[in-house]
């Protein structure tokens, strides 16, 4: 157990044609001991580039990659005593489970046979596999092949864990059940663990922290709900949370917002904070929009809405708003409400804006000018 | 209350029998089977082959029991297995004044040389794969180069290696030349003979075990090497721990293949020794079959070293076909 620090990670893949792809972008985060990062981002964002750099699966171009203080940059895979965990399991086919798990211990320690195989049966009984260690893994179910795939990383007892993706081959309802399983082992275990995942969910709900990647760049190093809540930019604030935040994009006037649709008043803080910007992008998370069915527009941050689509989820409905109704395709933002409510397509309804929940972007930059207020004392400590 | 009309149609369809696949067929009407509409189709190529490789077979089978030599008709009345008893253990048949000397010895050739080339070919075609499997530039300049070989025929490898083992102007010679290693006859030397020719075959054929073994490799996912790496194992285990023993079903495909091969490499011999006579320090089965029969004109006898033959390779062939029936490949 250890801690792993990545100083300005840059990795360029050169193609055959001699043009260079950076992949990933001068990345730098401190992961402490016992710590459990989740790394996240869309497909192609350089997560998985990035944990290959530190498994020694990739070479590093640039920057420096240290575990418990020593660099490891330079290391074969089989010095870095790190397991990692494939989206594939990649469980050798061949082998029984009991093999599978005292590959890794019979190739990198000098441990004996008898010691070796005690440390496997510890491990199959505390992942509840033991009933299948001489099963070969095509016998197995997917779940039981993660469990497998999970019990030969700790089996190695190593510095730290690399996942990759490992739920995502998973059924949605084992895949929540295998998330708790998996926060609940790291905890008891204290391995720092890097988690990567393109689920925004697993994210938000198994990190201690969430590293967000776009374009090969670290977007943010937060907090679930630091990140949630403050996000530093566009793409963080779009990106976590589902359903999305909405965007509208609109022109500074003054100490108003302005769109072809719709105008929206600043308060000074926010005014401020707007500063020199011209065009600014408004968010505001779905579940933040308040929707009444019989209200009138009375206040400038009340505005009269069609609905569009009512997606009914059972705890919660999202509801697809439009500003104006009858259009064939016409744009809509989502706004969520209890699923209690009733709501059918073609209402028409009143959204409020609250001026405490919206998020301001800078339109060029799209880095964040000003987040939501959190007025609950607890919340604003929480996440500070 | 059960409904009339079901049971009016369980009635009537009470004579039709339930076929093994649940639909049901109705006596009187084999001319509507499938099997019997297909047939045009059917069955023109599987009497051919019936007639031609079966019969054929089956028809040597029957002759090797019978004392046929020399110019004449076979005489089916006397049937027995004296020519097995002959090949195993030699001795002067009936049919013949002279004393035949038995088949161990090309036996005994047929196996050095089936098992030497078939294993040196595995192992090399593996070794090659593995580099070609490297991520190199040109891989597909080299496989085509190192599967070139085995598009020539039999006749011209003969004839290519001839010219490289022979003692004055082959490259083998040039080279041993340089070395320090003065001229060594090849092809004629008794001592060296097989070897040459395992070695012509193994050129032509390790390309072929390449290809397989390639084809079984890029098949492994990338993530089973890589898990092996962060295991701790160096590339030498990794191979031989995780990839090697994933290549099982490559190995066998490409070993019957070879062994196969090996056992008909009469026409190698034919062209390289310009005849059924290669000598017995080469001579296989194969050679030894023809040379009984067309040389001697020991019709049975031949017929019965065939037999034999065929046989060893139903050996080869039928575990492999058994095995891959029992998995389902088949």
């Amino acid at each position: 157990m250890a801690e792993l620090t990545l100083d300005g990670v840059t990795k360029v893949f050169t193609e055959d044609d001699g043009n260079e792809i950076v992949a990933v972008d001068d990345v730098s985060v401190d992961i402490e001991d016992g710590e459990f990062l989740v790394l996240v981002g869309p497909s192609g964002c350089g997560k998985s580039t990035t944990l290959r750099m530190v498994a020694g699966l990739e070479t590093v171009t640039d920057g420096e990659i240290s575990l418990a203080g020593r660099r490891i940059n330079e290391s074969p895979p089989a010095e870095r005593d790190i397991a990692m965990v494939f989206q594939s399991y990649a469980l050798y086919p061949h082998m029984t489970v009991a093999q599978n798990m005292s590959f890794g211990l019979e190739e990198s320690t000098e441990l004996d046979d008898d010691e070796i195989s005690e440390l496997v049966d510890d491990t199959a009984a505390m992942m509840g596999i033991e009933e299948l260690v001489d099963r070969k893994p095509a016998d197995l179910s997917g779940g039981q092949q993660q469990r497998v795939a999970l019990g030969r990383a700790i089996v190695r007892d190593p510095e730290a864990f690399l996942m990759d993706e490992p739920l995502s081959n998973l059924d949605a309802k084992l895949r929540a059940t295998m998330r708790t399983e998996l926060q609940r082992l790291q905890e008891d275990l204290g391995v720092t663990t890097i988690y990567v995942t393109h689920d925004q969910t697993e994210a938000m709900t198994m990190g201690d922290r969430i590293a967000i990647l776009d374009d090969g760049v670290l977007q943010q190093v937060g907090t679930p709900l630091e990140c949630y809540h403050t996000p530093n930019n566009r793409f963080v604030a779009g990106f976590i949370g589902d359903p999305s935040m909405n965007f509208f994009e609109m022109e500074v006037d003054g100490e108003r917002l302005v769109s072809d649709r719709f105008t929206y008043p600043l308060t000074a803080d926010q005014a401020d904070a707007v500063g020199e910007a011209r065009g600014v992008t408004l968010g505001i998370r779905p579940e933040d929009i308040g929707i009444d069915p019989d209200g009138n527009a009375d206040s400038p941050h009340e505005f009269d809405m069609h609905v569009d689509v009512v997606e009914p989820r059972g705890d919660e409905n999202t509801i697809h708003l439009t500003f104006e109704a009858g259009l064939d395709e016409p744009e809509t933002f989502t706004a969520t409400v209890s699923g209690l409510r009733q709501l059918q397509a073609g209402d028409s309804v009143v959204a409020t804006f609250p001026p405490e929940a919206i998020h301001l972007f800078d339109a060029d930059t799209e880095q964040a000018l000003h987040n939501r207020s959190l007025d609950i004392p607890e919340a604003t400590e929480q996440i500070v | 209350m059960r409904n009339p009309l079901t049971v009016l149609k369980r009635r009537l369809s009470e004579h039709r029998e339930v076929r093994t696949d649940g639909g049901t067929t109705s006596a009187g009407s084999i001319l509507d089977r499938d099997s019997v509409r297909s047939a045009p189709f059917w069955l023109p190529p599987f009497l051919l082959i019936g007639l031609f490789i079966y019969g054929a077979i089956a028809w040597n089978i029957v002759l090797s029991l019978t004392d046929f030599q020399g110019l004449g008709t076979p005489d089916y009345s006397a049937l027995d297995f004296e020519n097995y008893v002959v090949a195993f253990f030699g001795g002067t048949p009936s049919w013949s004044e002279l004393t035949v000397s038995p088949i161990w010895n090309s036996a005994w050739n047929t196996v050095v040389l089936m098992v030497s080339f078939s294993v040196v070919c595995l192992a090399l075609g593996l070794v090659l794969a593995i580099l070609v499997d490297q991520e190199i530039r040109f891989e597909n300049t080299f496989r085509t180069i190192y599967l070139l070989p085995m598009s020539l025929s039999f006749v011209v490898t003969a004839k290519f290696w001839l010219y490289m083992y022979n003692v004055e102007t082959g490259l083998v010679n040039l080279f041993l030349g340089a070395v320090g290693v003065g001229p060594i006859e090849i092809v004629q030397n008794p001592d060296l003979k097989l070897a040459a020719v395992a070695f012509a075959l193994i050129w032509q054929f390790s390309g072929y075990a390449m290809i397989v073994y390639l084809a079984g490799l890029r098949a492994i996912p990338t993530s089973h090497f890589e898990a092996a790496r962060v295991d701790g194992a160096s590339t030498v285990r990794m191979y031989w721990r995780v990839i090697i023993p994933q290549l099982r079903t490559a190995t066998v495909s490409a070993l019957v293949v070879l062994t196969v091969f090996s056992l008909k490499a009469f026409d190698f011999l034919f062209s390289m020794y310009g005849g059924y006579q290669p000598g017995p320090s080469a001579d296989i089965l194969a050679t030894r079959m023809v040379r009984e029969a067309y040389s001697n004109g020991n019709w049975a006898y031949g017929s019965a070293i065939a037999v034999i033959l065929f046989i060893m390779a139903l050996a080869i062939v039928t575990p492999y076909i058994y095995s891959q029936y029992k998995r389902g490949e088949l």
